[in-house]
């Protein structure tokens, strides 16, 4: 096993929702925090190579969780600016790491990085079978990119790259800016308890399922991988477990306490009907599984928002 | 039509085997020297972001030749800078393409793109067919970095309405060539032979894997006449369309270049992929694009300048 309470740590991306649990995750491990590098955003732009030079100089191991990702609107309206600061951050922050000799990198990917046509379950094996929709062209083929370089450096230089490919996290101080589905239904179903409107509208039947992780979970099996995990082939973070929309918007307005209805616009798009994750590869690999169920990280959830709209 | 005529075009990799013969054909199609730009790999290390700002300034098309090649062994052994090199080459040249507002990008891609699952004849449609990763051997590192940048083509042309054009070329042979190459080392082996009066050469395989081969001078034909009419992120292929197996091809070398021995086959020794052969509809219909040169007129140029080469 890999010992991480004596490394100098990189936390690329650590000022965002996942990157900041990782950091916390990393302290509740034992790694001193001051052993613990977080490079801000304006401080570092690592769209920069030097200033991916300067941020890896010393460190011994990175977790890479820079992205520009952005919701479907801003993914269809500047795709190319998305595409272009994912590959160039990542591909020079994996080239940086190598030259100051990093011992371990985690790259953080996504599920995003599924072509649609790729059976439910997703397996690790599917990855690549057949195209990525365009709307994942950015944020998805842009963390492919990576997952590539991490194999073909492993091939060449023997460098210890694993790449992970979380699910839908969801948790406390996740943004109902990030665009992403969970901290939207959560805020809006809080709002419309608030002021008394007695419906939400909701896009689609509400049939699709999904898998959503809760925070602490992705983090700790991001962890383990770190510490136990060493090979080129990428593994899912997941629960394995689907949920309907339709399942999930109630549970939250049960939490909420919002018994109003929900008006479902069916001629908005659902997605994808059915997107889970496998998770058998990283519970044999490095024994993790999703400890949380959806109703305790819903209502830690739900609590962080409530009183951070609060506080405003 | 874009005229060429009286634009500032960089060529980058344009002092290599290729390069050399587009900077060629540009100047036959009326480019005054002094509107073509040709930066020295030594001078300008495009892997870094200065470099790239600083040969785009000024230039109005682009021609990216830029790449990291190799021979097979080179190729098996640096997945990794072969992976770093391309990407980080191709994708900040687009980015700095489209910073100094260069008009016109053609991105030169390879049938190495074709997932090893395709169909052949390649078609443009069947690029994304995958059912495996890209392999980290041979040239799927190659194929794999310029399908990167044929994304990142395809994404600035919808947000930037950036004009790149990407083509997938097949194996290009021709005077110049390197002898790191198929053709080439084919050419190079015999003529030697020869010369050196050995009854046999051999060479790897069966001579059953079907190859289609472009003769330099049409791949320029095909580049520029793109450059010139076509003007979409779909990708286009560039080849004859026609196959050819290798045992022919050394048997044309051989008649060519005058060797009267045998051709041993060491089929102990991989063929690679049976049979790589691009469709070549769309150029003709996009941009009117058909290679023209017979194989006996192309293997008999490249054999003559091999011969005046001494090698």
């Amino acid at each position: 096993m890999f010992n991480l309470t004596d490394k100098k740590i990189l936390v690329a991306g650590g000022n965002g929702f996942l990157g900041s649990h990782v950091v916390d995750g990393l302290v509740r491990r034992g790694v001193p925090r001051n052993n613990i590098s977080i490079p801000s955003s304006k401080e570092f732009d690592l769209r920069a190579w030097e200033n991916c030079v300067r941020v890896t100089a010393d460190r011994e191991v990175v977790f890479d969780l820079a992205a520009a990702t952005g919701d479907l609107v801003l993914r269809t309206k500047i795709p190319g600016k998305l595409f272009y600061d994912n590959v160039i951050m990542g591909v020079q922050l994996i080239e940086s790491a190598r030259r100051a000799g990093v011992e371990k990198y985690i790259t953080i990917g996504s599920a995003v990085e599924y072509p649609e046509q790729a059976p439910s379950p997703l397996k690790e094996k599917d990855l690549w079978t057949g195209s990525q929709s365009s709307v994942n062209i950015p944020y998805g083929f842009g963390k492919k990119v990576l997952l590539v370089q991490g194999q073909a450096y492993r091939e060449q230089f023997g460098s210890h790259i694993i790449h992970l490919l979380p699910t839908n996290t969801y948790g406390p101080r996740e943004r109902v800016s990030s665009g992403y589905l969970m901290p939207s239904l959560i805020q809006r179903i809080i709002d419309a308890k608030r002021s008394g409107t007695r419906f939400i509208d909701a896009w689609g039947t509400g049939d699709p399922v999904r898998d959503f992780l809760y925070v602490d979970d992705t983090v700790e099996g991001i962890i383990s991988a770190a510490e136990r995990y060493d090979e080129g082939e990428p593994v899912n973070l997941g629960t394995g477990v689907g949920v309907s929309i339709k399942e999930l918007i109630a549970l939250i307005s049960k939490f909420v306490g919002f018994t109003g209805e929900v008006r479902w616009d069916r001629t908005k798009p659902n997605g994808q009907m059915h997107r889970i994750m496998d998770t058998s590869r990283a519970r044999e690999k490095f024994g993790f599984s999703a400890k949380t169920s959806l109703e305790e990280g819903l209502k830690k959830t739900i609590e962080w928002h409530v009183n951070s709209s609060l506080a405003l | 039509m874009l005229d060429l005529t009286k634009k500032k075009i960089l060529v980058t990799g344009g002092s290599g085997f290729l390069g050399s013969h587009v900077v060629l054909g540009l100047k036959k199609r009326g480019i005054p020297k002094e509107n073509i730009f040709v930066p020295s790999s030594r001078e300008f290390d495009l892997r870094v972001w200065e470099n790239c700002v600083r040969v785009m300034a000024g230039q109005e098309v682009v021609f990216d030749l830029a790449a990291a090649t190799g021979d097979l062994i080179t190729l098996e052994r640096s997945p990794g800078t072969t992976f770093y090199d391309n990407v980080i080459m191709g994708v900040q040249l687009i980015e700095s393409a489209r910073r100094a507002g260069v008009q016109k990008y053609i991105s030169m891609g390879t049938v190495a793109e074709y997932p090893d699952t395709a169909p052949t004849p390649f078609r443009e449609d069947d690029l994304w067919t995958d059912l495996a990763p890209p392999a980290l051997h041979s040239y799927g590192v190659t194929g794999f970095t310029k399908k990167v940048l044929l994304m990142q083509e395809q994404a600035y042309k919808k947000e930037y309405d950036f004009d790149a054009i990407h083509l997938l070329l097949t194996g290009i042979f021709g005077p110049r060539g390197k002898d790191k190459y198929f053709m080439g080392a084919l050419v190079k082996r015999i003529l030697a032979a020869k010369r050196e009066h050995k009854g046999y050469i051999e060479l790897w395989g069966t001579g059953e894997a079907v190859r289609d081969f472009l003769y330099v001078d049409d791949a320029v034909e095909g580049i520029l006449l793109a450059a010139e009419r076509y003007d979409s992120a779909e990708p286009v292929n560039l080849g004859t369309g026609v196959g050819i197996s290798i045992k022919e091809l050394a048997g044309i070398v051989a008649k060519v270049a005058n060797f009267k021995g045998e051709i041993r086959w060491d089929a102990t020794k991989p063929n690679g992929t049976m049979r790589r052969i691009s469709n070549t509809e769309r150029a003709e219909k996009e941009f009117g694009f058909k290679a023209r040169t017979s194989l006996e007129t192309a293997v008999r140029e490249t054999v003559r300048w091999y011969e005046a080469q001494k090698v």
